[in-house]
């Protein structure tokens, strides 16, 4: 569960980042994160890992108030919390598997179980054969899977996804969105920021809306698009 | 992970960087070495000297030669009277002819020198080894040398302890100057090691990012950085040991038998070759620390490059 009391982040230019806001996103919940640019969305979600620091209120995530979190704890918190965004930060000069599997190598697990992790994960975003390719060599939707992949492989609560989408065309971006999807039907609450409001329209779910830091709307969508796996059992039906 | 998993990681880590980034570690590791050299080249020449020194002063003598009027009495008592002494070790009282003799064995192109003098110039005296530890208390043996000086029999005092202990400052002098030198230098090789981690994490700053946004602590960042430092330290004394092993045994082999010699006749200690290695290995530990202070690794999981849209 994700709780924002009060919620101010002032930036020392003095912009303001997000302005007194109030919510509640409940476990295994989807939730889109929609505004113009510079609405705060993405400051949003750095408060939740921990990125930036709130300038007053209080931030719970899974019960932990992390607006006080000595910054030592910060990593113990951001291994329970995936992370993706629009640029994929993949690192060019490492292959698949060492690019997905950086916090199974950081939690010290052998060389086997870091293999079996890894391609059990990517065989869930549909790139287990693509093991040992070099970002480069794939496309920007699998360079994106990869990226998500990387945020899954410690089966983290919270997957936070900042503008995934928006360096890939609609139909990798519809591709994308279905895995997303996935991932929240197996429990996962998932944050997606996106601008695209067409994409919301299409997938629907609850949609926060974000303008110039201040939380001004929060509605439900009816469900629309299916997820990967439901829509691969509809083309197999 | 394990503190030895960890370890194992960071070497991985850091030997993988050196080789991906041969050319700038290279450059670290050789700063290192020059500086080393030149401070076991030092340690080197001034440990030879000083042994030479020692050795010297440890066969030097005062010898106290006697007027030609001085009597047999005269001088069975003064060679008695120093044997009582605390600080002479042997005494050996040497005739005029035996002196002649010396002279004329150790000089024998001047022996005519001797003979056209027609009777023996060369005078009795007395050779007196000392105990050199008895020259911390330099006063009282300068007031038993001054007690000789007024003795009737006495003609001089031939003392070698005023230049052996000139040549001993100019010892310190050097040890110094190799200290100050090696230690201006060390720091050099110290800001070349930082300057060399910096730019490596600076290349890494992406992988830096992405571990931070996936959860490494500071010390599985860190890590990798300081072995690597450490690893170039070590190296470049290591390189500088074989370097100066390599000189010594050069000087040996061309120079044998000069005065050149006589500085590297000696190679240094075990001790003091691992001491240079270990020296280097905490520069290079030093320096990766000093650059990787926050400000220059950065704190966060973002990258200037990779600014969303």
């Amino acid at each position: 569960m994700i709780e924002f009391f009060r919620v101010t982040k002032r930036y020392a230019g003095g912009q303001i980042g997000l302005d007194g806001v109030d919510l509640r996103i409940d476990p295994g919940q989807m939730v889109f994160l929609t505004g113009p640019s510079g609405a705060g969305k993405t400051t949003f979600l750095k408060l939740i890992y921990c990125e930036e620091m709130p300038s007053s209120g209080n931030i719970l995530v899974n019960g932990r108030n992390v607006s006080s979190l000595p910054r030592s704890k910060v990593p113990y918190l951001r291994r329970t919390i995936g992370v993706v965004f629009q640029s994929f930060r993949l690192i060019p000069r490492k292959t698949v598997f060492e690019n997905v599997c950086y916090l199974p190598r950081i939690l010290g697990l052998s060389s086997r179980e870091q293999k079996k992790l890894a391609f059990e994960t990517l065989r869930q975003v549909g790139l287990a054969h693509r093991l040992n390719a070099f970002p480069l060599q794939l496309s920007g939707g699998e360079q994106q899977r990869v990226a998500i992949a990387r945020a899954l492989i410690n089966r983290p609560e919270i997957l936070l996804a900042d503008e995934p989408t928006g360096n890939l065309d609609p139909e990798l971006s519809d591709e994308i969105m279905r895995l997303i999807l996935d991932i929240h039907l197996r429990g996962t609450t998932v944050i997606f920021a996106t601008h695209d409001r067409d994409l919301i329209q299409r997938v629907g779910r609850r949609v926060l809306t974000l303008d110039q830091g201040k939380l001004i709307d929060d509605y439900e969508l009816p469900s629309g698009l299916a997820a990967e796996t439901e829509a691969t059992d509809g083309e197999q039906k | 992970m394990s503190f030895f998993q960890a370890l194992g990681y960071f070497t991985r880590e850091a030997f993988l960087s050196l080789v991906r980034s041969w050319k700038i570690s290279l450059l670290a590791v050789l700063t290192i070495a020059v500086s080393l050299i030149l401070g076991g080249v030092f340690l080197l020449v001034s440990g030879n000297l000083r042994h030479v020194v020692e050795g010297w002063k440890s066969e030097s003598k005062v010898v106290i030669y006697l007027r030609a009027e001085a009597s047999g009495s005269e001088t069975v008592r003064m060679t008695r009277a120093l044997e009582e002494t605390d600080w002479a070790l042997d005494v050996e009282l040497v005739s005029a002819e035996t002196a002649h003799r010396r002279f004329r064995r150790a000089f024998p192109s001047l022996s005519d020198l001797l003979e056209g003098w027609g009777e023996n110039p060369l005078p009795t005296s007395i050779e007196v080894g000392l105990d050199w530890q008895q020259f911390e208390d330099r006063p009282a043996l300068e007031a038993a040398f001054a007690e000789l000086r007024a003795d009737p029999a006495v003609s001089m005092i031939d003392d070698d302890r005023d230049w052996l202990n000139q040549l001993e400052a100019v010892v310190f002098v050097l040890e110094a100057l190799g200290l100050v030198l090696g230690a201006i230098l060390l720091v050099t090789a110290i800001f070349t090691i930082s300057s060399v981690i910096r730019l490596t994490a600076f290349l890494y700053r992406e992988e830096i990012a992405v571990m931070r946004l996936v959860g490494a602590t500071e010390f599985f960042i860190r890590g990798p950085f300081y072995v690597e430092g450490l690893m170039q330290g070590l190296l470049g004394g290591a390189v500088a040991v074989t370097a100066l092993f390599g000189a010594h045994l050069l000087v040996l082999e061309r120079y044998a038998g000069a005065p050149l010699s006589l500085l590297a006749s000696r190679f240094l200690a075990p001790i003091e070759l691992l001491a240079l290695i270990g020296l280097g290995g905490l520069a290079g530990l030093v320096g990766a620390v000093t650059s990787l202070r926050r400000e220059s690794l950065g704190q966060t999981a973002e990258t200037p490059g990779w600014a969303e849209g």
